[in-house]
């Protein structure tokens, strides 16, 4: 199951991480545009400001999301240098499952949050219903979820088959 | 008493590396549930928070730091600065504050500058003959230098987060900035001089040679300032400029970086976004609740029973700052600190632009002070030392950067006079 995750997760990072590049891409040459055509021609793209926003709300996003694939989540580690390397696997695992919990509550959040927005919401640009830009929250709450659980459960399953003793270097 | 039990608990989890996003949301989560709110409050919040027009600025400022880092600038900048004052005595460790001062202006005070800049200004220095405590606590502490000066990212998510006119606050960390880097660079010298390092000649030739070869990028800095100054454009939109402009020079001009390099450079940078609007988004949705609970009041209504007069606060504000800077790192004390300081700063009649300057100045030094401050880390991991020696190398330049913070601190005109 690990190898399967493994792989499924390296395809989605490569989505990620193509669509952080396209959605940026996009959003500099919107942005641009908007400022090229107040200046020169004194108009712009009614689209273009909400159209920005929610760019930057998927970018956003779906870098955290990688962020937690990369280990990149800004934390303060503090006792790490003083603790033994039993104890450091120790609160590892407790860290990666209390992630794996908080975010999991923030994915169902995020999913009743659309689901509302579906059912009361209105129309966003070029009409798109408003819902639609908003999936990217539940989507990336769950992705969030599903690394900090595996990565979990593989510090678990090391303990488990190897002793404590064994760091796993990926977890880190 | 268990609310509070368990929220201590929480946080505590926070000194034991889980990420910050995770205890602020967790907190946030377990304090709606309490309260009997529904959970989606939260996410309610980083939508609101995400979706803020004035964010467009971020990931376009983030994606040109990051470019400029990988790209031949801080080279040409360092030869620049070098043909100009490298005849100076301390000349190379002026050019090393300047150079790091606009360096983390650009990547906002990620630990890019020590990572990147000081790796090449470190051998340098030390090859001029400059005494290696004075490098080593030049360059870790100028990890920060430049958080004062705009797009730096810092102050834009104070701006956001306390409300505050953002090109004002760009305007007014000019001349604290200004400040700092001049006292720096006196001490330098006087260093320098101390411990008789050799000093470079001065060539007119060398001058414009290095004049023409970053010719274009020198512009940059004015049409950004000048335009944000005049009202000419917006900070969002000076972020669509900048980066348009650097992809322009970097890439298309001087060739430092390839087209297709820039897919991993814009991913790398948009990681760093996340990682920060996450937890400004988990941060607002905190003090959403935060402020229904009337924490604010509480808080004031102690500190007014124990803080009669302005002076006073003022030392207490800058000692809490500094802690904070120094145990939460830069981005964790703006968004959760921000929301309970204003209200209360603005009872003692501090103005919020100048409030700003001195939380940022705050969280600037803070960063270099022992025992946690992340610069130290930062660079006993790059420069291969001991976190004691820097420790002890940095301390004359955290002195003199806490008189910068008195002078900013008691004398409002320097973050004021300019947006006046």
């Amino acid at each position: 199951m690990m190898d399967r995750w493994d792989r499924f997760d390296k395809i989605i990072s490569q989505v990620e991480q193509f669509a952080l590049s396209f959605f940026l891409a996009v959003l500099i040459l919107v942005a641009f545009s908007q400022i090229v055509l107040r200046n020169f021609w004194e108009t712009g793209l009614s689209w273009g400001d909400p159209l920005a926003r929610y760019l930057v709300l998927w970018i956003g996003f779906i870098g955290a999301a990688l962020a937690t694939k990369e280990n990149k989540h800004i934390s303060i580690d503090l006792f790490s240098q003083w603790v033994s390397s039993v104890g450091n696997t120790l609160i590892k695992l407790i860290n990666h499952l209390f992630s794996t919990f908080i975010s999991g509550l923030l994915a169902f959040a995020a999913f009743r949050f659309t689901q509302n927005e579906a059912l009361f919401g209105g129309v966003s640009v070029f009409g798109i219903p408003a819902w639609i830009p908003l999936i990217i929250l539940p989507i990336a709450f769950g992705l969030m979820t599903l690394r900090f659980g595996f990565r979990f459960l593989k510090i678990f399953f090391t303990i488990l088959f190897t002793g404590a003793n064994q760091d796993d270097t990926n977890s880190r | 008493m268990s609310l509070f039990i368990t929220a201590t608990i929480i946080l505590i989890s926070l000194l034991f590396g889980t990420p910050i996003f995770v205890v602020i949301s967790g907190l946030a989560l377990y304090l709606f549930f309490f309260a009997q709110i529904d959970l989606s409050a939260i996410i309610i919040e980083m939508h609101r928070m995400a979706t803020t027009s004035m964010l467009v600025a971020i990931p376009l400022f983030t994606f040109a730091g990051y470019l400029v880092s990988e790209s031949g600038a801080p080279k040409r900048l360092i030869r620049f600065s070098n043909a100009i004052l490298g005849w100076l005595p301390g000349g190379l460790s002026i050019i090393a504050l300047i150079t790091c001062a606009i360096f983390t202006a650009l990547t906002g005070a990620t630990g890019l500058t020590i990572i990147a800049i000081g790796g090449i200004l470190l051998p340098a220095m030390i090859e001029g003959k400059y005494p290696e405590s004075l490098s080593l606590g030049l360059l870790t502490t100028s990890g920060t230098l430049g958080l004062l000066f705009p797009p730096s990212l810092p102050l834009i998510i104070y701006a956001i987060v306390a409300k505050v006119r953002i090109d004002q606050l760009f305007i007014a960390g000019i001349l604290p900035g200004t400040l700092l880097v001049l006292m720096l660079s006196l001490f330098s010298i006087h260093r320098s001089v101390r411990a008789d390092v050799p000093k470079t000649q001065f060539r007119l030739e060398e001058v414009f040679i290095a004049l023409r070869e970053s010719l274009w990028e020198l512009p940059l800095p004015f049409i950004l300032l000048g335009g944000i100054y005049t009202g000419y454009f917006a900070v969002s939109e000076a972020s669509a400029i900048t980066v348009v402009y650097i992809i322009m020079v970097e890439v298309v001009v001087y060739r430092d970086v390839k087209w297709r390099e820039l897919p991993e450079i814009m991913k790398k940078s948009m990681v760093l976004v996340g990682v920060i609007l996450i937890i400004l988004g988990a941060a607002m949705g905190l003090t959403n609740y935060l402020i229904d609970a009337e924490i604010p009041m509480k808080i004031l209504d102690f500190i007014r029973a124990h803080i009669e007069n302005r002076f006073f606060f003022l030392i207490v504000l800058n000692l809490f700052l500094l802690a904070v800077g120094c145990t939460m790192g830069i981005f964790s004390s703006l968004v959760v600190v921000i929301p309970l300081i204003t209200p209360i700063a603005a009872v003692y009649g501090i103005h919020p632009v100048h409030l700003g300057i001195i939380f940022l100045t705050n969280l600037e030094i803070g960063a270099s002070i022992p025992p946690l401050g992340i610069n130290l880390f930062i660079s006993s991991i790059r420069f291969e030392r001991p976190v004691l020696e820097l420790y002890l190398a940095s301390l004359p330049f955290i002195v003199i950067l806490l008189i910068g913070l008195t002078l900013i601190t008691y004398l409002p005109w320097i973050s004021l006079v300019l947006i006046r």
